[in-house]
Parts: structure tokens; C-alpha cells; sequence
């Protein structure tokens, strides 16, 4: 290992000595063919809010807001997109079915829509062959269980319609699973909690532990036949954040073949935002205010707008700074803690606070480069872009068809 | 087969007409069951999907005393192309319309995951040619009511994403942009969001189903659609006047734009002496459904027995007549003098309607293609009738949502 840290140190080195491989973006030749011969999967991005916010958003030409589009996607190199089905926890049964399959609905017209760019992808080969046509394979996730109004028929409906993982809780507890940023009701998961991940293994969805307590994520691993992943995490070791995960956890994850999907929100990334949040309440009210001011009660927009008023508070000193580099620090500790294989992408665009360089996905080839300067194997890098989510998601498809054909009944 | 040629040319010239004639009972008997169980052999309407979400349990696979509908009994019918019905009580209405839509949904999907042997989930009707072919059962969805959708387009396409191929405007009630013939005018017919609907299930393939609605949201049904309609369960007013049932100005507009009426069984829908003494003693069929529905409390399976428990206990105290399974030829027969033999196929309303005596249930199909033959009808307007016909709308459905795809 250390050996080839070192030989790969000396290629880093060695390339950014000739000029001539450097290119003004700060992207290495060698950094751009590797990142874009990869499929760069992406598994959380709230861009689907932008849908139906009225505003006819369209994923066609490229916007100045936000952070996805195809020409951005197409620059940086994002090939597989999972698009997030989300509302709050507090829209529960049929009036959430309802929305989560008008979410579902725009995610597949912007793909009726876009037959040329965007194709749904509900396997791993699927995404591979719509990678060989150059065009980018659209995937779905659902961002927590409250939306299947404790219905496993709804869960399989959600299924059908190509989503491919949900999100067992978000901020709010659902029916049937603790979440991370709520009191406790059900020590972790409840008896019809673990059915529907019983249910979800024999779909063949992969079970997301992203916002669910530390107890749920314990439950899910003791339950799942198939490895899981966090869709959108990162490493409470470097930001203590509920939403991230401890250390223990992550090895606990990679034991059982998952991944850790790393955020790029800066309050999950870097503890000294965290704490200069926390120190000044006031700021977090005066950021709300002005949200509020921009958007009204319209989601997408305070999403994108959240992101947006927080630049400028940066900007105007009110809060640190947290550059893109903080990710790269994330890979890196999970990557040391449990090794290559268990680490990957899941940016939280369209739904959080990008760091300083990572303003939407044309800048995915930096974390390429910054990877491979840190003397990471062209090989490990593919892994972090996007095969190790491959991997767990032919995992789960293994497991569905396993469980599939051994009981019909 | 060799000699097929000459016997007819002998009768053109009327030499031995009367000797190839004269061919036995047996004969035609043997001829129809051959033809009956080598067509595709498809009916648009069956409420089974109730039966799915009985506290008793309904598996599809084993055989029923009651009820129409099972895969041992279809296999004997030869019935092997069927749309499960999607329904609710059209009073139902908004979100809780879609969840409960979604749950029967994924109840038909749930069944045709647990006999893959038996049964083929098919989109179109070259899938439902392959599921023939492979010797399994086509099966279909289609939604019965437009009040499911929850007033929003995006529903109904999500329904198609789910595999549904028809969606019937209304039930027995309006809806919110569609006007039932059961109940009193609101909206002239389709509205113009309805008329969007319209529009977008041509779009998507899904059939429009014209069965349940007003004459006027039929005739607008007909105006705007790219793609031609269907009655999925619907009979002849010329026979039994019923707001149900078509007229044969209707049944004409309808063929003229290549669509198919697919004939109901339901003793009030096909006999006028039945529908008389059964509006007579029930005050109607939306009265009676009204009654029912508040004594089931929302239980539909329970509706659907309740109904048929009632229309029995009237046929045995004599208040209502008897009626034979003949009288379902009477209605394929009149359709097919009006406008010929390709508009007119079977939607029997198994599961959800009471079955004339003789077609007690599915197994009982191969006395309809027996007593066609009888009546002289080509071997080819038979399989039309038994299913291609129906199959032929549907493929005329998928050319107009590829055009309209293509173009957007």
C-alpha cells in the first residue's frame, strides 16, 4: 500500500512538473481520461422538487441555478443520477402516496422528454449499456418510508415504477422506523419495519440508511440479506453530525459489503461551520428569513435558494468557509478506515449547501483529480466514482433474484 | 381442406348445397371447440380483482364453487386474455381513490408473480400474442372509473406506467371532469381537462373505455380521441334499454372510428323483461348500489355479494324472470348486422355483474363460439369476436401513442 502511495505520489508529481498535462481547469490529463472513461453514479440529488414547483423546470438547457442539468451533467462527467422522490415527514399516508407518484411521474416525463440524453435504469446493466450509448441512466430513490403510508403495496408500486432505493426514514420518524434527527418511538426499527426490509430485499431495492438512528441502522443490518448503503452520509469522525456516520458504523457497514455514499453538505462536512452555526443561532434564523423571503413556502425553491443565501453569508464573513477539498477528506477517512471498496458519491445537489468548487456536477472531475494527487489507484478512484454502488446494487439484484425463485408463495 | 374449394363452388351453382349442408350437430360441435380453443379468447371486464382482498384469501390457481373467475376454470373456458378491473366506489374520491387503485394494482401484479406458469403480465397486444403462443394466460389491467386518477393527469399516467391499458371515463357516478349515465349531468359531457385526459391516454396507449358514461361524454370521447374507443362491458339498448348499454346510433359512431363494443352478460343489461321487474322491485341499479354500499361500509368485495345476493333471492321468489345465456348471442348478433363483425367482442363482467343461467361462469365460453358458428358466422369473424378485434383497437392504440410520442 505504501509503495504504491508513493509511486502514485511520484506520478502526481511527475504530472504536475509537464505543463502541457495540466489543463487551466486544474483537471490533469490523466484525472480527465480517467474520469470520464468511468461511470460517475451520483445516489442523492433533490433536483426532482424543481419539477413541480410550478416553474416548469426543464432538465434540457443549462440553468444558472441549482446544480443539475444535462449540459452541466454531461460536463462533469455524471453518468447514472439518482433523483430523489422527497416531502417532509409530516405529509403522511394517501396524500403522500399521491405525491410521491406525481414526483415519480415528472422524473419519467423528463425522461419521455429527453429520449436523446436520459434513460430509466433499473439494474446495473442497465446502466452500463446506457453508458456505452452515451447517455446518462436516470434512477430513482425515495427519501423516507413515510411516503409508503405503511403499505407494502405501495412500497412494490414504488418498485414497479423503477425506484430502486428508499430511504427508511427521513428527518421525522416514519411508522415504523427512528430517525436520526427525532426522539426515539420505536427502538429503531418495529416488527412491520423489518417486513418492509424483508420486502424491499426480495425487490430487489437497495435499503438506504441515510437519516434513520444509529438503533434503525443496527436493526436494518442485522435484517438485510442484501448489503445496504447510506445514500447521502458522511464521517461523523471528521463533523459530528447526527446524519453522519461513526466510525464503528461504517466498519460495521463495509463488513456486510456496503457503501458509504459521502455528502458534500457543508454542515455535514465540516465541524467548524457546524459550530459557528451553533454559536450564533440568530444566523440560522436570519438564513431562514431570507429563504423565506425569496421562496415562500415553495420547497424547491428554498432548496435551491438555502444554498445560495448561504454563499453569501460566506461570503460576507458571517460563516467559515468549507471548500470542496473537505469532501476529498471525507473519501479519505473512509477510505483508510475500511478501505476502498465502501466508499462513493452522494452530493445532496438541488437539497444542500455545496462547499466553495463544487457549485453543481461540472465540477465532479476535481474530486477525480484531487484523488488521483493524493496517490489513489486509477482503479480505486473508479471504485469511489461509481462502481462500488454498481457493486452493492447487483448485490441487491442477486439477493431479489435469490429470494424471487426460492419462494413464489 | 383440399376439397373445400369445390364443395363451395358445387353450392355457388347450387348443385349439392344442400348435402354440404347437411353436416351433424357433432360436426359443428367438434368444429367450434377446435376453433374455440386454438383463438385468442379475451374479455375486457372482470371484477375478480376483489376477490384478491378477501379476508378469506382468493388463490387464483385453485378452483372455486363460487364466483366466475380462476385459472383451472379459464383453462376449461379457454378464456385466456383477461383484464382485471381496477375499482372503487366512485364516491371515493381524491388521494384515498389513488392509493386504493395502486394496492388492486399491485394485488393483479402480486398474482401474476405467484404463477408464472399459468399467467403472463402483458402491455400490448403482441405480448398478449406471445402469451398465447407459450400457452399462458394474458393477463391485462384496466381501471374502472376516472375519479382513481385524483383529478390529476400525472395519476393517470403513472397507471399506465403500471400496465394499464383502458381506463373507463366514469363508474356509476360523475367524476370530476367526466359525466357517468347513471347520474344527473354536471359537465356536458367531458370537460375540458377531461378531454386533456383524453388526449394524454392516447398519448400514453391507454384505451379510452366509453362503457359507464353519458351518450354525450361518449360522443365527445369520440370527437377528441386520436385512437379508436372501446366499451369494455357494454351491451344493446335496441334490445334491453338501458342507460348502460349502447344505442345503435352509438354502437355506429363508435365502429365508424374502428372501435369495439365488448358485450356484458349482467341479466339486467341484456333483457329488457329482467331490467323492468329489477328497477321495479330495487328502485334501479344505482339504489340498490347505494343500499349495499352503506350496509358494507365501504367493503367491496362485500358490494359485489351483497348485489348479487339480492338479485337472487328476487330471482327465487319469482320477482324477477329468468334469463338464458342466449340472449348474449342476441347482442353479439345485433351488433354484428349493424355494423358487421369487427366491432364486437366479450366483456363479460364476471365477478361483478349476475350471469345469465348457462354462463355460470368462464368455463361455460365455448357454448358462445358453438352457438355463432350455428348462426353461420366465418370461422374468422369468430376469432375477431373471441379477441382479435379487441386486440386490433389495441394495436391501433399503440400506433397512435407512438405517433403522438415521436411528435412531441
Amino acid at each position: 500500500m505504501r509503495r504504491a502511495i508513493l509511486i502514485a505520489g511520484l506520478c502526481a508529481t511527475a504530472a504536475v512538473l509537464v505543463a502541457g498535462a495540466m489543463k487551466a481547469d486544474g483537471i490533469s490529463d490523466r484525472a480527465r481520461k480517467l474520469h470520464f472513461s468511468s461511470i460517475v453514479v451520483d445516489t442523492h440529488d433533490d433536483t426532482t422538487q424543481r419539477f413541480l414547483d410550478g416553474n416548469n423546470f426543464d432538465l434540457g438547457p443549462r440553468d444558472a441555478n441549482g446544480s443539475i442539468d444535462i449540459p452541466r451533467m454531461k460536463e462533469g462527467n455524471l453518468s447514472a443520477i439518482f433523483f430523489s422522490i422527497w416531502m417532509p415527514s409530516k405529509i403522511t399516508g394517501p396524500d403522500a402516496v399521491k405525491r410521491a407518484l406525481d414526483q415519480i411521474d415528472a422524473v419519467r416525463e423528463q425522461i419521455r422528454k429527453h429520449p436523446e440524453a436520459l434513460v430509466l435504469a433499473t439494474t446495473v446493466g442497465e446502466v452500463r449499456e446506457i453508458h456505452r450509448e452515451g447517455k446518462i441512466a436516470a434512477l430513482m430513490g425515495v427519501e423516507g418510508g413515510h411516503m409508503i403510508a405503511s403499505d407494502l403495496g405501495v412500497l412494490r408500486t414504488y418498485a414497479a415504477l423503477g425506484v430502486r432505493y428508499m430511504t427508511l426514514t427521513h428527518s421525522g420518524n416514519s411508522e415504523w422506523a427512528d430517525s436520526s434527527t427525532a426522539t426515539a418511538e420505536h427502538n429503531g426499527l418495529s416488527p412491520f419495519g423489518k417486513d418492509v426490509v424483508r420486502e424491499m430485499n426480495r425487490l430487489g431495492m437497495i435499503v438506504d440508511i441515510s437519516h434513520v438512528s444509529d438503533k434503525t441502522f443496527y436493526d436494518v443490518l442485522e435484517t438485510s440479506k442484501a448489503p445496504v448503503f447510506a445514500s447521502h452520509s458522511s464521517c461523523r469522525a471528521i463533523c459530528d453530525a447526527a446524519r453522519n456516520m461513526t466510525d464503528q458504523m461504517i466498519k460495521d457497514l463495509a463488513a456486510k459489503g456496503g457503501v458509504i455514499q459521502i455528502n458534500y453538505h457543508v454542515g455535514f462536512l465540516s465541524q467548524e461551520f457546524r459550530d459557528a452555526e451553533k454559536a450564533n443561532p440568530q444566523i440560522e434564523k436570519d438564513i431562514q428569513a431570507e429563504v423565506h423571503k425569496r421562496c415562500g413556502e415553495n420547497e424547491a425553491c428554498q432548496l435551491i435558494e438555502g444554498d445560495n443565501v448561504v454563499r453569501d453569508f460566506v461570503k460576507a464573513g458571517k460563516l467559515p468557509r468549507v471548500d470542496y477539498t473537505k469532501i476529498i477528506e471525507h473519501i479519505d477517512h473512509a477510505v483508510k478506515l475500511v478501505g476502498a471498496d465502501h466508499v462513493g458519491l452522494g452530493s445532496d445537489f438541488d437539497g444542500a449547501m455545496m462547499p466553495f468548487g463544487m457549485e453543481d456536477a461540472s465540477n465532479l472531475p476535481k474530486i477525480t483529480e484531487a484523488l488521483l494527487q493524493k496517490g489513489y489507484s486509477e482503479s480505486d478512484v473508479r471504485k469511489i466514482l461509481g462502481e462500488n454502488t454498481l457493486r452493492v446494487m447487483a448485490e441487491v439484484e442477486r439477493v431479489s433474484h435469490d429470494l424471487s425463485h426460492a419462494s413464489p408463495r | 381442406m383440399r376439397w373445400t374449394r369445390p364443395l363451395l363452388f358445387a353450392c355457388s351453382l347450387g348443385l349439392v348445397c344442400t348435402a354440404a349442408r347437411v353436416v351433424t350437430a357433432d360436426d359443428i360441435a367438434e368444429r367450434a371447440r377446435k376453433l374455440h380453443f386454438s383463438s385468442i379468447v379475451l374479455d375486457t371486464h372482470d371484477d375478480t380483482t376483489q376477490r384478491f382482498f378477501s379476508k378469506a384469501g382468493f388463490d387464483m390457481a385453485q378452483r372455486h364453487t363460487d364466483g366466475h373467475i380462476d385459472i383451472p376454470r379459464m383453462r376449461e373456458g379457454g378464456m385466456n386474455a383477461i383484464f382485471f378491473s381496477i375499482w372503487i366506489d366512485g364516491r371515493i374520491m381524491g388521494p384515498p381513490a389513488v392509493q386504493k387503485a395502486i394496492d388492486q394494482i399491485d394485488a393483479v401484479h402480486q398474482m401474476v408473480r405467484k404463477d408464472p406458469k399459468d399467467l403472463a403480465f402483458c402491455r400490448t397486444a403482441a405480448e398478449v400474442r406471445e402469451a398465447h403462443k407459450q400457452g399462458k394466460i394474458a393477463v391485462l389491467m384496466g381501471v374502472e372509473g376516472g375519479h382513481m386518477i385524483g383529478n390529476d393527469i400525472r395519476v393517470l399516467r403513472t397507471f399506465g406506467d403500471l400496465g394499464v391499458r383502458y381506463m373507463t371515463l366514469s363508474h356509476f357516478y360523475n367524476d370530476e371532469w367526466a359525466d357517468s349515465s347513471t347520474d344527473k349531468p354536471a359537465h356536458n359531457g367531458l370537460t375540458d381537462f377531461g378531454k386533456d385526459i383524453v388526449r394524454e391516454m392516447n398519448r400514453q396507449g391507454i384505451m379510452v373505455d366509453i362503457s359507464h358514461v353519458s351518450d354525450k361524454t361518449f360522443y365527445d370521447a369520440l370527437e377528441v380521441s386520436k385512437a379508436p374507443l372501446i366499451a369494455s362491458h357494454s351491451s344493446c339498448r335496441a334490445i334491453c334499454n338501458h342507460a348502460r348499454d349502447m344505442s345503435d346510433d352509438m354502437i355506429k359512431a363508435l365502429a365508424a372510428k374502428g372501435g369495439v363494443i365488448q358485450i356484458n352478460y349482467e341479466k339486467s343489461f341484456i333483457d329488457q323483461a329482467y331490467k323492468d321487474a329489477y328497477d321495479k322491485a330495487s328502485g334501479g341499479v344505482v339504489e340498490a348500489m347505494n343500499k349495499v354500499t352503506k350496509e358494507c361500509n365501504g367493503d367491496e368485495e362485500c358490494v359485489i355479494n351483497k348485489v348479487q345476493a339480492l338479485q337472487k333471492q328476487m330471482e327465487d321468489s319469482g320477482q324477477l324472470p329468468p334469463v338464458s345465456w342466449e340472449r348474449i348471442i342476441e347482442h353479439i348478433d345485433h351488433v354484428v348486422k349493424l355494423v358487421g363483425a369487427d366491432h364486437v367482442g366479450l366483456g363479460s363482467d364476471f365477478d361483478g355483474a349476475t350471469m345469465p343461467t348457462g354462463m355460470e361462469d368462464c368455463t361455460k365460453l365455448p357454448k358462445i363460439t358453438e352457438a355463432l358458428m350455428r348462426k353461420g358466422y366465418s370461422d374468422s369473424d369468430l376469432r375477431n369476436i373471441l379477441g382479435g378485434n379487441l386486440l386490433r383497437v389495441m394495436e391501433a392504440n399503440e400506433k397512435v401513442s407512438k405517433e403522438m410520442q415521436a411528435s412531441h
